[in-house]
């Protein structure tokens, strides 16, 4: 007998999030997700100043908001015929390079560690480093207290989960360290950024923060502790985690799902921004000893909502939909839509990107015999900071170089007044994806607004065809041999970095009109 | 030093392992007290105790309702002291959605649990829907009832980020977002709030609030808006400490970001708010001391004030009602500088 359990909430994502499964035999037969908040961002933008975009959607979300300023922006920038100069582009690389960098590692230890450490291994540890003690007089004098929280209660340990002492005393002292670490790369973005959350730099036609040279020292000698620590213990952790203890869990490949990866590429590396650190394209279907990427087409972008609670209507492109709340509408079980690329559901994130990019330590990992998915995952996040912490370097120099050029400029100031009418589509990679914004203007104001966000095609339900939405294929056939203790549902559900209040900020439109855009 | 010697070694081993050593210790020790009008002693020995006295810390619940987790964030960013220390050695965190180990159902018996208990602190983040329950619900429940159960048993009641606090974006968006003061006065609960507003909340202005709460057992004083005194208040103008200042009484206007020349002019006629915005960001500025929106370059958007965001939009330009006011107030030489 099929047996369904709801957890709800779906903790150490951001946002509100419900996952439903049913299991039988003890794997997972069928599963929902769903995204129980809603704010209504697009209705509010409606009217508004254009330029009021890149602030307000910023706060679509407080963990990655350059993302958005910085995809907000650059559909402004097309919108206006903006031409942001090159020292505002490497401004902006470098701002959006500190959000890779506080965010992969923060994902790792902060959110996800504790799905595969049984914490309490440390009372255990038998060694004599100093550090280390340290951290097992903390946490036995918390157990002493009877009070380990927020550690505990937890899922119990299962057979995958880390019991070895060593190695848990260790993970937990870097997840400390990792803690110091985030702070101090989220100072790191405010250098130019102004403050962290939420920078202030970010505008149309570039940015406002003119550097010195001071800043550029200052971000380098913080860059280098970062770079430390990312190669020195993040790195070698998740490379142990994966190839070690977890490795049964990479080559059962859970949390697989769909394997349709897309990516829109990202990180300017030259002036006209053909050349990416992050390549675009989309797959359908993995077959790792022949990757055929084909080039993304936005227009093929279609959003379903027959199971969102919103007016009933058609999968249509984001430019065309109709997005009026309905709470009362039966079988709808989100407030996340579900995208479809040519009607196929599709992964996005750093997966997704490393596989598009067809970067050679992620498909060794897949040679040697690990599947894409949860533990994949992982992998693919520290090989990307890594990526963007050696392309930080390199912009710093150029920024260097740029900034001592008679003339150097951060800001197109001859298209700052919004147009009287225009349209534009931006789009970036964020940590967690693939991310489009659309605008529309007329009279100079907002006309129309959308965003389609990564945790809205990762998080989706299911659609017009009934295609279920990546975390809900993801978790079809996971082992949960104790419905009590669904320690792997949230395993590969984490494994997203799940952002739900990104995923769900929608709203009204006017038009009904297709509108082209371009993507580059 | 004083201090030093109320804080025994165990109690210094801990804070070791973290990360911070005494000297750092005593300094941040130094520095709060002084913020909360006590001897560096009297605070170190209060904080000791607090610390050390029996096993029980203090409960603190926190939840986020509509938000964008940036006040989360806020929190995480805290170095000095760091947040693995606040969260382990001084409080007990009972409930945390995004920092917890515990999932689903276990949530909520911890949450029903500590409700049982009372006496916690009550964090919220983010705003409560007005127009419908279901735009925002957790474990099935809707968030206004799990703030308004949770507020009736608490000791305190912090509202934090411009969300929180007044409403924030949220309220102008089809979920009207109200205030936890709004929300907690419409079910007719009485329970003070400390509103510690800005958009997201400062991190030095969370956890000094949340340690003078633990510290002194009682609510600091506040400003006409609810907020901490210590840290907004009347004369906490981002205008009057705005080293762009200069720039504004002499009428010199950025209008090229690309100018180094106009670097630090004044960034009123690119929207700034600071004439009306009461934080003290120009002195404590951000992130530790490195930067600020007005010396990025950017604007302050008055992120603190009951006001954002529905009546400082536009936000680049002079034309909202804010930005009228100030142009009048600055019209009627309200901003004239007394000679020095
Ligand atoms: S208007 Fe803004 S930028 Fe100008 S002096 Fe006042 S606070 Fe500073
Ligand atoms: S300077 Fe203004 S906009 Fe910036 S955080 Fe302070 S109050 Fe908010």
């Amino acid at each position: 007998m099929a047996k369904k359990i709801t957890i709800d909430p779906v903790t150490r994502i951001e946002g509100h999030l419900k996952i439903e499964v049913e299991i039988e035999n003890g794997k997972v037969k069928n599963a929902w997700s769903s995204g129980t908040m809603a704010r209504g961002f697009e209705a509010l933008l409606t009217g508004k100043d254009p330029r009021d975009a890149s602030y307000v959607t910023s706060r679509f979300c407080g963990v990655c908001y350059s993302v958005h300023q910085l995809a907000s922006s650059r559909a402004l920038d097309a919108a206006f015929g903006a031409k942001v100069p090159w020292g505002g582009n490497l401004i902006r690389n470098l701002v959006m390079g500190a959000e890779y960098i506080y965010d992969h590692p923060l994902h790792f230890y902060q959110l996800s560690a504790l799905d595969y450490i049984d914490i309490m291994a440390i009372a255990d540890y038998k060694g004599n480093d100093k550090d280390l003690l340290a951290v097992k007089d903390k946490i036995v004098s918390l157990v002493k207290a009877k009070d380990t929280y927020p550690l505990t209660p937890r899922y119990e340990p299962d057979e995958f989960t880390v019991k070895d002492p060593d190695i848990v005393i260790s993970a937990v002292s870097h997840y400390l360290k990792a803690l110091k670490m985030h702070a101090k790369a989220r100072n790191m973005g405010a250098i130019w950024g102004g403050r962290t959350p939420h920078y202030q730099n970010i505008v149309v036609g570039g940015v406002t923060s003119f550097p010195d040279i001071n800043q550029v020292a200052r971000f380098r000698s913080m860059l280098d502790e970062q770079a430390k620590f990312i190669s020195e213990i993040y790195i070698p952790d998740v490379l142990a985690f994966g190839t070690g203890p977890l490795w049964p869990l990479a080559q059962m490949g859970i949390g697989g799902g769909h394997h349709n990866y897309m990516s829109y590429g990202d990180f300017q590396l030259d002036k006209d921004g053909k050349k990416l650190l992050f390549p675009a394209g989309v797959m359908k279907g993995l077959n790792p000893a022949d990757i055929k990427i084909d080039t993304v087409i936005p227009e093929r972008i279609t959003e379903s909502v027959k199971y969102a609670w919103y007016k009933e209507n058609k999968p249509v492109h984001p430019y065309n939909g109709e997005q009026i709340f309905n709470l009362d509408k039966k079988n709808a079980y989100s407030f996340v839509k579900a995208p479809r690329y040519e009607g196929t559901a599709m992964e996005v994130g750093p997966l997704a990107r490393m596989i598009i990019a067809k970067n050679s330590d992620i498909l060794a990992l897949v040679e040697k015999g690990a599947k894409p998915g949860a533990v994949a995952r992982h992998a693919a996040r520290a090989i990307e900071t890594k990526m963007v912490v050696d392309a930080c370097y390199h912009w710093l120099d150029q920024l260097q170089t740029e900034m001592t050029k008679p003339g150097f400029k951060i800001h197109d100031t001859e298209h700052w007044d919004p147009p009287s009418s225009g349209m534009g589509a931006g789009f970036s990679e964020p940590p967690r994806g693939a991310l489009g914004h659309w605008i529309r203007i007329r009279d100079k104001k907002i006309e129309n607004y959308q965003a389609v966000v990564p945790s809205t095609w990762n998080a989706s339900p299911r659609c017009d065809n009934g295609v279920r939405g990546q975390y809900e294929e993801s978790l079809i056939g996971a082992p949960v041999p104790d419905p009590k203790n669904p320690v792997n549902v949230v395993r590969i559900i984490r494994s997203f970095d799940p952002c739900l209040a990104c995923a769900i900020h929608v709203i009204d439109p006017q038009d009904n009109q297709i509108r082209k855009f371009i993507i580059e | 030093m004083k201090g030093e010697k109320i804080l025994n070694d165990g109690l210094m081993n801990i804070f070791e392992a973290h990360g911070i050593n005494r000297r750092d210790f005593l300094k941040y020790c130094a520095a709060t007290a002084a913020l909360f009008g006590l001897s560096e002693f009297e605070f170190s020995s209060k904080l000791a105790y607090a610390l050390e006295s029996g096993s029980k810390k203090p409960s603190v619940m926190w939840l986020e309702g509509l938000a964008c987790a940036g006040c989360t964030i806020s929190l995480t960013q805290s170095l000095h002291p760091p947040v693995s220390s606040i969260i382990l050695d001084k409080i007990s965190l009972r409930q945390h959605d995004t920092i917890m180990a515990a999932a689903g159902h276990m949530v909520e018996e911890i949450h029903d649990q500590t409700v049982k208990e009372g006496g916690y602190i009550l964090i919220v983040e983010g705003a409560i829907p007005s127009a419908d329950d279901r735009f925002c619900e957790i474990g099935g429940r809707p968030f206004r009832k799990i703030v308004e159960e949770a507020a009736r048993k608490s000791k305190a009641v912090l509202a934090v980020g411009a969300c929180g606090a007044f409403g924030g974006i949220p309220r102008a968006t089809p979920s009207k977002g109200i205030s936890v003061t709004e929300s907690l006065k419409k079910a007719k609960i009485d329970k003070p709030v400390i509103n510690i507003s800005t958009c997201p909340v400062h991190t030095d202005h969370l956890v000094g609030t949340i340690l003078y709460v633990l510290v002194t057992g009682n609510i600091p004083e506040l400003d006409s808006n609810g907020r901490p005194a210590m840290y907004f208040g009347d004369s906490r103008l981002i205008h009057d400490n705005c080293r762009r200042r200069a720039h504004f009484d002499a009428g010199e206007f950025l209008n090229d970001w690309n100018d180094p020349r106009q670097k630090d002019w004044c960034l009123l006629q690119k929207g700034c708010k600071g004439p009306m915005s009461h934080s003290d960001c120009s002195i404590r500025r951000w992130n530790d001391g490195i930067n600020f929106c007005i010396d990025c370059g950017g604007v302050c958007q008055a992120c603190g004030e009951p006001s954002f965001y529905e009546h400082v939009t536009p936000l680049y330009t002079v034309e909202s009602e804010s930005s009228k006011k100030i142009m009048a107030m600055k019209k009627a030489g309200m901003f004239t500088k007394e000679e020095s």
